[in-house]
C-alpha cells in the first residue's frame, strides 16, 4: 500500500510522547504522499482516539455478526488479549 | 477565517466548522454538566496529556477552569483521557459508587472522547491546542431518554427498532446501528456530536461498506483504514 509505513509511524507518533518523531512523521507523509494526507491522517487518528474511548469507556461490544469469522484473524493479532475484550464475550458465554 | 487557518496542512472546511461549533458548545451547559463542569472535564482531560507527554501546553489554552472536579470524576476524566485500555467495568461501577449517575458518566465520557479529538487532531497537523472557551451560564436539560435501558453495554442506551421510540428513529435514522453508534444514546445530544464527527472524520456513515468511496481527499479507503486500526490498537480497543 502506498505510504502504508509512514501512515503507521504517523499514528504511531499521534498519540506518542515524542514530538520530534510526530514532526518527522508529518513531515515524510506530507512529502511522499501529499500535504493533505496529513490532515487527513490527522482527523482520522483523532476520531479513533475517540472512538476507542467512548467503546471501552462505556463497555460495549461488538455486535454479533461483525464478530463471525474473524476469531484465527483476532487470535493472531492478540485482540482477545484486550481488557476490553471482555465486553464482547461476557456475552458470548 | 476557520479554526485552522495557521495550519501548514489543508483543513476540511467541514471539519474546520464542526471543531469551532462543538468546542464553543463545551463551554455551554449539557444534560447533565453545566458549562463550567464541562469545561473543567475538557481541561483534566487536557492536563492528564500534558502530564503523561501526549499533548503539548499551548502558550494560549483558554481561561482557567472555573470549578474544581470532585474526585471521583477526576479519576474517569484521567484514566480515560490517557489509558483508556485500563477502563473496565471495575471503573464504571466505582463511577457510580462514588456517587456520578449512569447519565452523569456518559456524558463525561462523551466530553473526554471529543476533547481528545480535538486535541489529537491539533497536534497531527502540528497547530496548538486551540483555546477552551469561556463558561456560558444556564442550567443542565436534565432530560433523561424514557426508552433507554440496560442491553448489552454497562450503561443504558436507546434499542434500535421499534423499542427506541420517536427519539431512537431520529438518532439512527430509522436503520439498526451498531453499538458504537448507539452507546452514548443516554445522553442523545453527545450522541449527535460523536456522529457529526464521525461523518466528517472517518467517512459518511451511509458509506461505511463502500470501500471504493475516497472521503478524504489525501488518503484512499484502505489508508485510512491502517490509520484507524494501528490507534486502537495502540488504544487496545477490541470494538
Amino acid at each position: 500500500m502506498p505510504g502504508g509505513e509512514l501512515l503507521l509511524a504517523f499514528a504511531d507518533a499521534v498519540i506518542g510522547t515524542d514530538p520530534a518523531a510526530l514532526d518527522a512523521a508529518r513531515g515524510a507523509l506530507a512529502e511522499k504522499l501529499s500535504p493533505a494526507a496529513v490532515s487527513a491522517a490527522a482527523a482520522v487518528a483523532a476520531n479513533f482516539t475517540k472512538n476507542d474511548r467512548i467503546a471501552n469507556g462505556l463497555g460495549i461490544p461488538i455486535d454479533a455478526i461483525a464478530m463471525a469469522g474473524h476469531e484465527d484473524l483476532r487470535e493472531q493479532l492478540g485482540l482477545n488479549d484486550y481488557r476490553s475484550a471482555v465486553n464482547t464475550f461476557r456475552h458470548s458465554a | 477565517m476557520t479554526l485552522y487557518d495557521d495550519s501548514a496542512y489543508p483543513v476540511r472546511p467541514d471539519l474546520a466548522a464542526a471543531h469551532a461549533s462543538q468546542l464553543e458548545k463545551l463551554g455551554a451547559p449539557g444534560t447533565w454538566g453545566t458549562g463550567a463542569q464541562r469545561l473543567a472535564i475538557a481541561a483534566e482531560a487536557r492536563q492528564a496529556g500534558y502530564d503523561a507527554g501526549v499533548l503539548e501546553e499551548p502558550a494560549e489554552g483558554g481561561p482557567a477552569p472555573e470549578l474544581e472536579l470532585p474526585e471521583v470524576a477526576r479519576r474517569v476524566v484521567r484514566t480515560l483521557a490517557v489509558s483508556p485500555k485500563d477502563v473496565d467495568q471495575a471503573s464504571y461501577d466505582d463511577a457510580l459508587s462514588g456517587g456520578l449517575s449512569d447519565a452523569e458518566y456518559v456524558e463525561i465520557v462523551g466530553v473526554v472522547a471529543r476533547a481528545t479529538n480535538f486535541d489529537v487532531f491539533a497536534r497531527g497537523i502540528g497547530v496548538p491546542l486551540r483555546p477552551l472557551p469561556a463558561a456560558q451560564s444556564g442550567e443542565p436539560s436534565r432530560e433523561r431518554p424514557a426508552a433507554a435501558l440496560v442491553e448489552l453495554a454497562w450503561v443504558p442506551t436507546i434499542p434500535n427498532g421499534p423499542d427506541g421510540g420517536e427519539l431512537g428513529a431520529e438518532l439512527y435514522g430509522g436503520k439498526p446501528k451498531p453499538y458504537i453508534l448507539r452507546s452514548l444514546s443516554l445522553v442523545p445530544d453527545e450522541l449527535r456530536a460523536h456522529i457529526e464527527l464521525e461523518g466528517i472524520q472517518y467517512t459518511e456513515l451511509s458509506r461505511v461498506f463502500d470501500y471504493e468511496n475516497q472521503h478524504h481527499e489525501g488518503l484512499t479507503r484502505p489508508q485510512v483504514e491502517v490509520v484507524a486500526g494501528r490507534v486502537s490498537a495502540l488504544n487496545e480497543c477490541f470494538y
